[in-house]
């Protein structure tokens, strides 16, 4: 479990987080949602420690993320996957090198036992036959995957993924979606989403947390996220159009 | 502007006790020093070879028509292009060279792992991205530069050979007379120093530049020609610094 007590941060005097408090739970599909600029991203970076809060806490476990010594950290690290927006392969590596790549450095299993397990993995996540290729050489939903299938080669406890489905077209979307909270419920991650997408905030929000202007204003899921009366929300799912026909009786 | 450039010398420091932290996995590290090597050092040879075989002939011809008096021996022309080959050309300026060669490479492959996220997911996966990206390099190019020079060196005097045979600027005897004369040891031994501060000099500036890069495909632009800038300028003063507590 992750817990987020009061944390703010801010940016050259402009408060972009604004006293959050939240819970993640494992094998659940836990969703940031929220506008462009509404401070996703930074909630996100300061979950994962690539930014450090001006105040408040981020606990792993019963752990403070504050307090964590270097190697702490470190270990911590090693319990979780993380999918960037961009996917953020290494170019310098195949996609079989890629997924491989965690396991170089914190196994001792012989190259056979890692080359078994990374195909293991990018048969989980659908990609087969492209082991050889590199980064460039593969199209975007490939990409996606194949950092699905890294971020989760060491049975991670902890999965962030950055907005998994930009750039991305409707359909690869939704097997991306669904492969992220197939993997969460299979190996009881706590993964957490952060997304503006409402298609798969509707597909997968086992717990959606709303950010508006850096605070969070609505916390619930899938199912009672269209019955909202918070207005700021309604605004924002009403800009999908589907999710509005199904608010104003028309889905 | 002060400001700024101490904090910036005070990150450039942090970021080398990063670097020289020690290795996750030795065997990873000596198979990405291999890479490095191959990449930054092999991949160097062609065109220091090239430019030590003209810079050698050159001076030949600019030592001899500035030696025309009687009274001087031929044979120290070739004693004063050994001279300035070992003393000044293989190091320093085959280090202002490959200050653009690796340096742009190394800030511009840093740079973009660091605009697409590479770095961040490798920090994120718990590795120590400075060391693992940077470590072998530095490595690398430090302790083996001076191999570079050696080599630089010996075409710079093969080029001399080849323009004094061709031309008969001087008669080939006194050039090879002249470039046996007076030999001191130490001269190398200076040169494969300074070969190696230089060398360390553009790896890690130019790691340190493209590590920090921001801003998209600009920035690692900036960062790369910042690299240069900054390591041409830093070898030039050094070169000043060094010479001076070596060779006096």
């Amino acid at each position: 479990m992750i817990k987020v007590e009061n944390l703010n941060k801010s940016f050259d005097g402009v408060q972009v987080l604004k006293d959050i408090n939240v819970q993640y739970e494992p094998g659940k599909c836990n969703m940031i949602i929220g506008a462009s600029g509404s401070g996703k991203t930074v909630l996100l970076k300061n979950l994962i420690g690539l930014l450090e809060p001006d105040s408040g806490d981020i606990c792993y476990g019963d752990k403070k993320l504050s307090e964590m010594s270097y190697y702490e950290k470190k270990s911590l690290r090693q319990r979780i996957g993380i999918l960037f927006q961009g996917s953020a392969l290494f170019d310098f590596a195949t996609v079989l090198e890629n997924v491989m790549f965690p396991m170089d450095f914190f196994t001792d299993w012989s190259v056979s036992e890692k080359k078994e397990r990374a195909r293991y993995f990018l048969d989980k996540v659908h990609v087969t036959g492209s082991d050889d290729k590199y980064p460039n050489e593969l199209s975007g939903g490939m990409q996606k995957r194949v950092g699905i299938a890294r971020a989760i080669a060491l049975n991670p406890q902890y999965l962030f993924c950055d907005e998994p489905n930009s750039g991305l077209d409707p359909y690869t979307s939704i097997l991306i979606d669904r492969l992220i909270s197939d993997l969460t419920k299979e190996f009881n991650m706590t993964t957490v989403v952060n997304t503006h997408d409402m298609n798969s905030i509707l597909e997968m929000g086992d717990k959606i947390g709303f950010i508006y202007k850096g605070s969070m204003l609505w916390q619930g899921d899938k199912n009672t996220i269209l019955n909202t009366d918070c207005q700021e929300l309604r605004d924002f799912v009403c800009s999908n159009t589907l999710a509005r026909n199904i608010i104003e009786g028309r889905g | 502007m002060l400001k700024k450039s101490i904090e910036a010398v005070g990150r450039y420091f942090l970021f080398l006790k990063m670097v020289f932290r020690k290795p996750e996995k030795w065997s990873i590290f000596w198979r990405q020093f291999i890479k490095e090597t191959d990449k930054l050092i092999m991949s160097s040879i062609l065109i220091v070879g090239v430019i030590s075989v003209f810079i050698g002939g050159v001076l030949v011809i600019q030592t001899a028509s500035n030696l025309e008096n009687p009274i001087i021996d031929k044979m120290y022309i070739g004693y004063m292009v050994r001279e300035s080959l070992i003393l000044e050309f293989c190091s320093t300026m085959v280090a202002l060279i490959l200050a653009g060669k690796m340096g742009s490479n190394i800030a511009s492959e840093i740079g973009s792992m660091r605009i697409t996220e590479q770095i961040d997911a490798m920090d994120m996966m718990g590795i120590n991205s400075a060391g693992f990206l940077v470590l072998p390099k530095v490595v690398s190019v430090t302790l083996l530069s001076p191999l570079l020079m050696l080599m630089s060196f010996a075409l710079g005097l093969l080029g001399g050979w080849l323009v004094v045979d061709v031309t008969q600027i001087i008669p080939t005897a006194s050039y090879i007379t002249g470039i046996k004369s007076f030999w001191n040891g130490f001269y190398v031994f200076y040169g494969g120093f300074k070969m190696s501060l230089f060398c360390f000099m553009i790896a890690s500036i130019a790691a340190f530049n493209g590590y920090y890069a921001h801003g998209g495909s600009l920035g690692v632009g900036h960062s790369s020609t910042k690299s240069i800038v900054i390591t041409s300028i830093l070898i030039l003063m050094s070169d000043l610094i060094v010479t001076q507590l070596m060779l006096y």
